[in-house]
């Protein structure tokens, strides 16, 4: 999946080379990282619809929560039973939610060209482009951090030769990072973006 | 952002929803490595610290950074929803080093959002202002807590630093005792080059009884040149916490490399005792029904400000129910004519009586005097005695049981005389009196009058087995609010003074 994305985001740069999202496709040179999370109605990103998106933005080792994206959208017909159980957001709840497109731009303007951090990241960002692809003509071209690839590379060295558990409460645990609201999508987020400085500016972890 | 950050903590909890909104949109959370420095003394903090996780340690500015933690020169330590920084803030600069003891993260209240809460929200202002020890403008505004910000506020400079003894190299320990006993000195200062060092009498006694030292040994080399020191602005509380933290009796009192003067413990004691005990004292020393009025007036926000730091409401009750009875009896003495105190008594009863009341309850009192004394004013100056304590805020009794009324003014004989025949006649109201006479404690005056009356009574009882079964008959009169099933009659209403407390006080 890597390649292919690499080079459909040179393609689609050139594409857009004059177009009004041209800064998108512009290499990151800041320090700040933006932590995404997207709730949604399925794990299945073809049946999946996007409920709520929650952002932060990290700077250095200071998450940013005073600058933050938390994004209630329209109830989707996919809304029934099952995620209502794991996310716990009703059709009311999402009552005064707005529309699809007006969040894009939202997410766009939040995010613009920094990289995006997320757990199972892909997903999110894959969600994201199932929205954006129809509408902009381009996939999100941001570089995308997985936190627990992160995780993984510090964590490896000291488990060798087994699986390093991944889950997301795991790691939380393992980083002692409080867990903010799980399973809301800007709670979700700014969890992730406490693990990820921690991971990236804490004293190496403990066994 | 809301869902992290505890709002049920004072003094977030004070702030309306608006503004807690206002604070959610600025809140940012800051991650800190152990040992990092999140706000260094000197420099202007970026707003407020409250701990979402780890320790922070809070130590003086006077040695360098990395030391502190090392030399366990911390005065406090900061953790789980704890927040720091505020009084730097608003002092616009750090006078203190704050540094992550462990890994911490922080969430970050910016200044400017923190001013436009204080400015928005008077409470909010007034409890971080009380609870930082610290805010002289925010004081003034709000003269009302003078005696509890004098408390907090009060500054080593303000008079309690001693003047040290000092003597250089090469004294004899003979000599060094011998100068602090004329000195009436319980410590020394011996000067070794530039430095000071610190011995106590203690010191002097472990070198020549337990290490043999002879008289004429150096006084220099039994000093401890590691000396805790504050500067003169510093607060007296910081001291105290200091002296607590460090085991330790004195503390030296330096102005840069200047030497001051010594703050010993026992003076930063009975400095905060004489303040916490303020409005005693001005009880005690008020010349006129004026001072007391104003000393009365200050124990309301005494107790406010008891509550409102934790303390358990059963102790401010105890509190209050002896400052209450003080202000009671100090008016007494001072509307009394001085040659007729040895024959009156004041008592009170009720509530009051027994102790059991918050803030100012009715005034049930009541005056017994020795058998045949004549003083014509006395109606005249029970009234004025009544009308002054309404005045202090006690609301006068409805039932009128109050010394304004002749029927609660009486002779020691007569008052015996009046719960005797109470005591035999069974209808309600006789009853109610009785119960109401039955609490009633001496406060003022000559207690030995009450005694003398109750004791009459008393023997007068002992032949009448039939009041007690009549006394206790007016506890069920008291009907019972719950239906059968043990719900309460009047759904979601129940006056708990009377269906509930009442029954149980006649039992008694």
């Amino acid at each position: 999946m890597i390649i292919p994305r690499t080079i459909r985001r040179f393609k689609e740069r050139r594409e857009f080379k004059d177009s009004p999202y041209a800064h998108l496709f512009e290499t990151y040179k800041g320090d700040e990282v933006v932590s995404l999370d997207c709730e949604t109605t399925s794990l299945d990103v073809k049946k999946g619809e996007i409920l709520s998106i929650g952002a932060v933005r990290i700077r250095g080792r200071r998450v940013i929560t005073s600058e933050r994206l938390d994004i209630k959208l329209k109830p989707p017909a996919s809304l029934t039973g099952d995620s209502i159980k794991i996310h716990k957001i009703r059709a009311s709840d999402l009552a005064d939610g707005i529309d699809i497109d007006e969040a894009l731009e939202q997410v766009l303007e939040f995010v613009g060209n920094r990289p995006i951090l997320g757990y199972c990241v892909n997903y999110d960002i894959k969600m994201l482009d199932k929205y954006i692809r129809p509408k902009y003509g381009f996939s999100l071209p941001n570089k995308a951090i997985e936190l627990s690839h992160v995780y993984h590379d510090i964590i490896k060295w000291k488990t060798v030769g087994g699986d390093v558990d991944l889950r997301f409460d795991t790691i939380s645990k393992k980083l002692d990072i409080p867990i903010i609201q799980r399973h809301t999508a800007l709670g979700d987020a700014i969890t992730v973006a406490l693990m990820y400085v921690r991971l990236k500016f804490g004293a190496p972890l403990a066994d | 952002m809301s869902e992290s950050f505890n709002m049920d903590n004072l003094p977030f909890s004070l702030l309306s929803a608006k503004e807690q909104a206002q604070l959610n949109n600025n809140l940012d959370i800051a991650y800190f490595q152990k040992g990092e420095t999140i706000i260094a003394a000197g420099e202007v903090p970026e707003g407020v610290f409250i701990v979402l996780k780890g320790k922070v340690g809070e130590s003086d500015g006077s040695e360098p950074l990395d030391q502190d933690a090392i030399t366990g020169n911390v005065f406090v330590h900061y953790q789980d929803e704890d927040y720091f920084g505020g009084w730097s803030v608003l002092n616009g600069k750090a006078i203190h080093n704050f540094i992550a003891v462990e890994e911490t993260i922080c969430h970050v209240l910016p200044t400017r959002t923190l001013m436009d809460l204080i400015h928005s929200n008077p409470l909010f202002a007034d409890y971080f202002q009380q609870n930082l020890t610290a805010k002289r403008e925010i004081v003034a505004q709000h003269g009302q807590n003078q005696d509890m910000a004098e408390f907090m506020l009060a500054r080593i400079e303000d008079g309690t630093i001693r003047e040290p003894l000092i003597v250089l190299e090469g004294t004899t320990l003979f000599e060094a005792t011998r100068m602090m006993r004329e000195m009436k000195a319980d410590c020394v200062l011996a000067k070794k080059g530039n430095r000071y060092g610190m011995v106590t009498g203690t010191d002097l006694l472990d070198a020549v009884i337990i290490k043999g030292m002879p008289l004429e040994s150096d006084v220099s080399d039994i000093a401890s040149y590691r000396l805790i020191s504050t500067t003169p602005q510093d607060y007296l509380f910081n001291a105290l916490i200091m002296m607590t933290q460090q085991q330790i009796e004195r503390v030296v009192v330096m102005n840069g490399q200047e030497l001051v003067g010594i703050v010993e413990l026992t003076d930063v004691l009975s400095h905060f005792s004489s303040h916490s005990h303020v409005i005693g004292l001005r009880v005690e020393r008020a010349q006129t029904i004026e001072d007391l009025r104003e000393a009365s007036k200050g124990l309301t926000d005494l107790i406010k400000a008891l509550i409102s730091t934790g303390v358990k409401i059963r102790f401010t009750m105890e509190l209050l129910a002896a400052m209450n009875g003080r202000i009671i009896a100090k008016l007494f003495e001072l509307v009394i004519p001085h040659d007729l105190k040895p024959h009156v008594c004041l008592i009170v009863m009720g509530s009051e009586g027994r102790g059991e009341q918050i803030m100012k309850t009715d005034q049930d009192n009541g005056l017994i005097f020795r058998e045949g004394l004549e003083w014509p004013e006395m109606a005249e100056t029970m009234k004025k005695f009544s009308e002054t304590l309404i005045s202090f805020g006690f609301p006068p009794c409805p039932g009128n049981i109050m010394v304004s009324n002749p029927e609660w003014v009486n002779s020691t004989g007569n008052w015996a005389n009046k719960l005797t025949n109470w005591s035999q006649k069974f209808d309600g109201e006789s009853v109610m009196k009785l119960a109401i006479a039955v609490d009633g404690k001496p406060v003022a005056g000559n207690a030995a009058l009450f005694k003398v009356a109750r004791n009459a009574f008393l023997r007068s009882l002992r032949s009448n087995e039939i009041f007690f079964s009549h006394f206790a008959k007016a506890a069920l009169n008291f009907d019972t609010p719950l239906t059968f099933f043990g719900n309460l009659k009047d759904k979601g209403m129940l006056d708990i003074k009377k269906r509930g407390n009442l029954p149980h006080c006649s039992w008694h």
